[in-house]
């Protein structure tokens, strides 16, 4: 009810930033406009041409302020006057605001949605609905920290950013961004060796107690936050960061949902949207410059040539992060796109010694002497041979072994046992370093 | 002017016997069947009449009224046509009363006089208990497979009433010989392609092995081109002959369902049916309004019921396979009546794993995973379970193709199975693919190597509990392959039934 905005209980600021963010189309560009903390200007790493939910409200051609000139509860109080669009405009650059989307610069998400005093009265009626103190007190108790560009509290490693988000939610017991810290990216379609090495590569560097940032999608981000979690088991100082592209209520995908859950135990969970937020596809490039921006380095395990990862990895480029690629088969589709990055210049991760060597940091003792696997008997070692380090399928394992079914199936078997191979999706895969 | 002449009607693949009773009284001319008859049953009168001109019998010209008994039974069909003409006969007093007292009829009528083949003459000849029958001269052999009935072939109306009369013998059966029935082949027509001739795939030629030594539902998964469906052509040539029994009962239910019988009458061979995925449910599974006919899972019965591009298959026919899958018989209920029919088939079905058929093979697949999702999830999870055998089978590169020496021909490898199936009956079931928990605690015990194997399937979330046993299943008939014939089952077999039986998770996308 408007009652909770009329100041009777004592809510903090951000309390009134995440009411104004639920409002719809209330992006956090915009709102960084209302706040007075940026001029009218659009920010293409969070915008896009055509995106429906933040249509292209305010032109582009003004530089960023930092530091909100007013406070939230200030604009709550506009908002619900139906006066927010008005207040924007008044001391800045004339009343250019008030044209919106209808002059030639509406692009193709100009809509009925760009006529500010429409816009305005919308977010009013919403706004009188909203129950700010209920809606406040969900993420008091769900612990998130709700921070403002330009505020002290705002994490410094992400303040100097030049995409940095206007607003970032942080949820999780190890919630400052302090320490080393190195993002593992890669693909979702990935390999099973290249799922090992991500969690080995986690398991290391949490061990050293560097940070893991990942974005805790399937395939790379999971393994590598799985490994982190495993190796940074007991110590607080290798805690993971999980950046996420929707709210927290939300995990994506749904069956890395323990995942989520254990990062926010152990690490933090770090996001532009607030609660509510699915996450949609257009959100995760923009997720992704916020991982680059963490990082000290950028490790890309498997990538094809085009995805999130590869925008991570120019993100990084961007910012002067170095990245660092894991080099694949030239016939692994799977590894198209690191291939790709190596040839590019970037540094090539042939251990995770490479990674250490990065951050300027001394390599870990290498582990004692062998792995701890059975090795091998000698009809193993051939059908290992036979496998190679491509993914194999099972018939064609057997048309170009001459062992036969049974005994391949056998062999199979106690390989898998003793962990020289794994079987993912019907394919046969050698994961580990190869017998000495 | 009464006469009542024994005969038979089929419903489902029951046969049912009916008593046609023929009055002939006094009226202007009529010829009227009361009774339940079904509208082929009904256009009977106009056929005998036909007949009757056409042999030069002269038909009654007074008020004809033909009784089909019992009258809660519908009469389907054309098959009483001889009988109500015999019996229309015999009112007239043209034929003599006493001889065809002691023959049941059975047959349809042409409009020339001539008999003509009906569809399950066995089941109705199997429910007649008159020491003769006659039947149309086709159906000679196929009724002779009762053996308690003195069988007479009848061509024509008018050679009937010769017969009868004494004048003429019986017409003679066309000699269909013992040469065909004894040849030593098991494919005399040459249709069933030999295993010898696929060439690498050695995964899809042992799970085929397999599948029909122990009786296992198998599901191949692969690309097109990859041979899945010549391998599952293959099968009927693995595995034996039908017992006496199942013969009876496959030769019951093909001739009911008016599918060509071979000479001889009967079906020795393990039939091979093969729907097309636009099949109906009807069509699949039996029914139909007035006529229940059996479906494609009863032809199927005692031989092997091959589903190919599984997927494409509407899901709602695919579920209703469940039951008789478990069961071995599916039973069909309409308003008016029930019918069971058996379908105990060896289920072999092939799908390729996405639309493109590639399967999200790295590189080659052209399918989205939404895309590819929607695909796998047309077969339901409880029908993916139901197959012991599930492989996946990529297509053979050129070398294969071309290099490999041949494998081998279908005569060794069901020599193989022959000797492995002779072990089921001794554990009580008459395949490996039905043995109980019982059974399988006792034939079928896994060695602690083995359940090492097993153990870690099952706590990598591989294998489920339902998956277990039919894995320990595969293991016995894979042991009864090599001649293993102890209770215990070896790790080797183990480990084997595992890799026949690919996890689902092969459909999973994006995991």
């Amino acid at each position: 009810m408007s009652g909770a905005a009329s100041g009777r209980t004592a809510l903090p600021d951000e309390a009134y930033t995440v009411a104004l963010l639920t409002l719809p189309g209330l992006s956090p560009t915009r709102l960084a406009v209302l706040l007075g903390q940026r001029q009218a200007g659009d920010d293409p790493a969070v915008t896009r041409p055509g995106d429906p939910v933040v249509p292209p409200l305010f032109p582009l051609d003004v530089p960023k302020a930092v530091g909100p000139t007013r406070s939230a509860a200030e604009v709550w109080s506009f908002v619900l006057a139906g006066r927010a669009l008005q207040q924007a405009t008044a001391g800045g650059p004339g009343g250019r605001l008030g044209r919106g989307g209808r002059g030639g610069r509406g692009g193709p998400g100009a809509t009925r949605d760009d006529d500010p005093e429409v816009t305005a009265a919308r977010w009013a009626a919403m706004a009188a609905r909203l129950d700010v103190v209920d809606l406040w007190e969900r993420y008091r108790r769900l612990d998130i920290v709700v921070d403002l560009l330009g505020t002290d509290s705002y994490p410094s490693q992400l303040a100097s950013d030049r995409e940095a988000p206007y607003v970032l939610f942080r949820r999780g017991r190890q919630w400052p961004l302090d320490g080393h810290r190195v993002a593992i990216v890669g693909t979702r379609r990935c390999t099973p060796a290249g799922r090992e090495i991500a969690r080995e590569f986690g398991q290391a560097l949490a061990a050293a107690g560097v940070r893991v940032v990942s974005g805790l999608a399937l395939g790379i981000d999971g393994a590598a936050h799985q490994g982190a979690m495993e190796g940074g088991a007991g110590r607080a100082d290798g805690a993971p960061i999980g950046v996420v592209a929707g709210g927290f209520d939300l995990p994506y995908p749904a069956r890395h949902r323990t995942l989520w859950r254990d990062v926010v135990e152990r690490g933090v969970l770090v996001s532009e949207w607030p609660l509510g937020t699915p996450s949609e596809g257009w959100r995760f490039p923009a997720r992704n410059r916020i991982i680059a921006g963490l990082a000290d380095a950028v490790v890309v395990i498997e990538s094809q040539e085009r995805g999130g990862s590869m925008i991570t990895a120019n993100a990084a480029l961007e910012r002067g992060v170095s990245v660092l690629a894991v080099p694949g088969s030239i016939r692994n589709p799977a590894a198209a796109g690191t291939n790709q990055l190596l040839r590019d210049g970037a540094a090539p991760v042939c251990g995770i010694e490479d990674v250490f060597d990065a951050l300027s940091l001394d390599s870990p003792a290498p582990p004692a002497k062998g792995d701890g696997r059975t090795p091998p008997g000698a009809t193993a070692e051939r059908l290992l041979a036979v496998m190679g380090w491509e993914p194999i399928r099972l018939d064609v394992l057997m048309a170009h072994s001459t062992l036969d079914p049974s005994t391949i199936a056998l062999e199979l078997a106690h390989l898998e046992l003793a962990g020289w191979v794994a079987e993912r999706a019907g394919y046969w895969h050698r994961i580990g370093p190869p017998p000495r | 002017m009464i006469a009542t002449i024994k005969s038979a009607t089929l419903l489902g693949i029951e046969g049912h016997p009916v008593t046609v009773e023929v009055h002939i009284g006094r009226g202007l001319p009529a010829f009227t069947v009361v009774g339940l008859p079904d509208a082929a049953c009904r256009e009977s009168r106009d056929r005998v009449r036909a007949a009757f001109a056409s042999s030069e019998l002269e038909f009654p010209k007074t008020r004809v009224t033909v009784n089909l008994a019992p009258s809660g039974v519908r009469k389907i069909g054309a098959g009483l046509d001889l009988a109500i003409a015999v019996a229309i006969l015999a009112a007239q007093g043209r034929i003599d009363g006493r001889v065809v007292e002691e023959c049941a009829f059975l047959g349809e009528l042409g409009l020339d006089g001539r008999v003509r083949a009906i569809a399950g003459v066995l089941s109705l000849v199997d429910a007649l208990d008159t020491p003769a029958v006659a039947v149309p001269l086709e159906c000679v052999n196929e009724a002779s497979l009762v053996g308690r009935h003195l069988v007479r072939g009848v061509s024509s109306l008018r050679a009937a009433v010769a017969a009868i009369a004494g004048r003429e013998p019986w017409p003679e059966p066309p000699f269909v010989g013992t040469a065909a029935a004894a040849r030593p082949s098991v494919d005399p027509a040459g249709l069933i392609p030999d295993l010898a001739a696929v060439r690498g795939q050695p995964l899809g030629q042992w799970a085929v092995e397999v599948s029909a030594a122990g009786g296992h539902h198998l599901l191949m998964i692969g690309p097109p081109g990859a041979g899945k469906t010549m391998l599952a052509g293959c099968l009927p040539g693995l595995l034996p002959a039908l017992t006496r029994a199942e013969a009876l009962e496959v030769t019951r239910i093909h001739s009911a369902g008016g599918l060509a019988l071979p000479h001889g009458g009967l079906v020795e061979q393990p039939p091979f049916r093969a729907p097309h995925h636009t099949a109906s449910m009807v069509s699949l599974v039996g029914g139909g309004t007035a006529l229940a006919r059996p479906g494609e899972i009863s032809f199927a019965c005692h031989g092997v019921l091959f589903m190919d591009e599984l997927a494409e298959f509407p899901p709602a026919v695919l579920d209703t396979l469940r039951q008789p899958i478990e069961e071995g018989w599916i039973r069909v209920s309409r308003a008016r009546h029930t019918v069971t029919f058996p379908a105990d088939f060896l289920l072999v079905a092939a799908m390729n794993p996405c639309p493109c058929g590639e399967g999200g093979a790295f590189g080659s697949c052209r399918c989205s995973d939404a895309v590819r999702n929607r695909y796998v999830r047309r077969v339901s999870g409880p029908l993916l379970d139901r197959f012991d055998l599930r492989v996946v089978v990529s297509r053979p590169d050129a070398s294969d193709l071309l290099g490999a020496e041949p494998s081998e021909a279908s005569r060794i490898v069901a020599a193989r199975v022959a000797a492995a199936r002779a072990l089921a009956p001794t554990r009580g079931v008459c395949c490996n693919a039905d043995l109980d928990a019982d059974a399988l605690d006792r034939w079928a015990v896994l060695s602690s190597p083995s359940r090492r194997l097993i153990e870690h399937r099952l706590r990598a979330g591989r294998l489920s509990a339902r998956g277990l046993q039919r894995v320990r299943r595969v293991a016995r008939t894979l042991a009864d392959l090599a001649g293993d014939e102890s209770g215990v089952l070896d790790e080797r077999h183990v480990a084997a039934a595992l890799e026949l039986r690919a996890d689902t998770a092969v459909l999973d996308v994006a995991s």
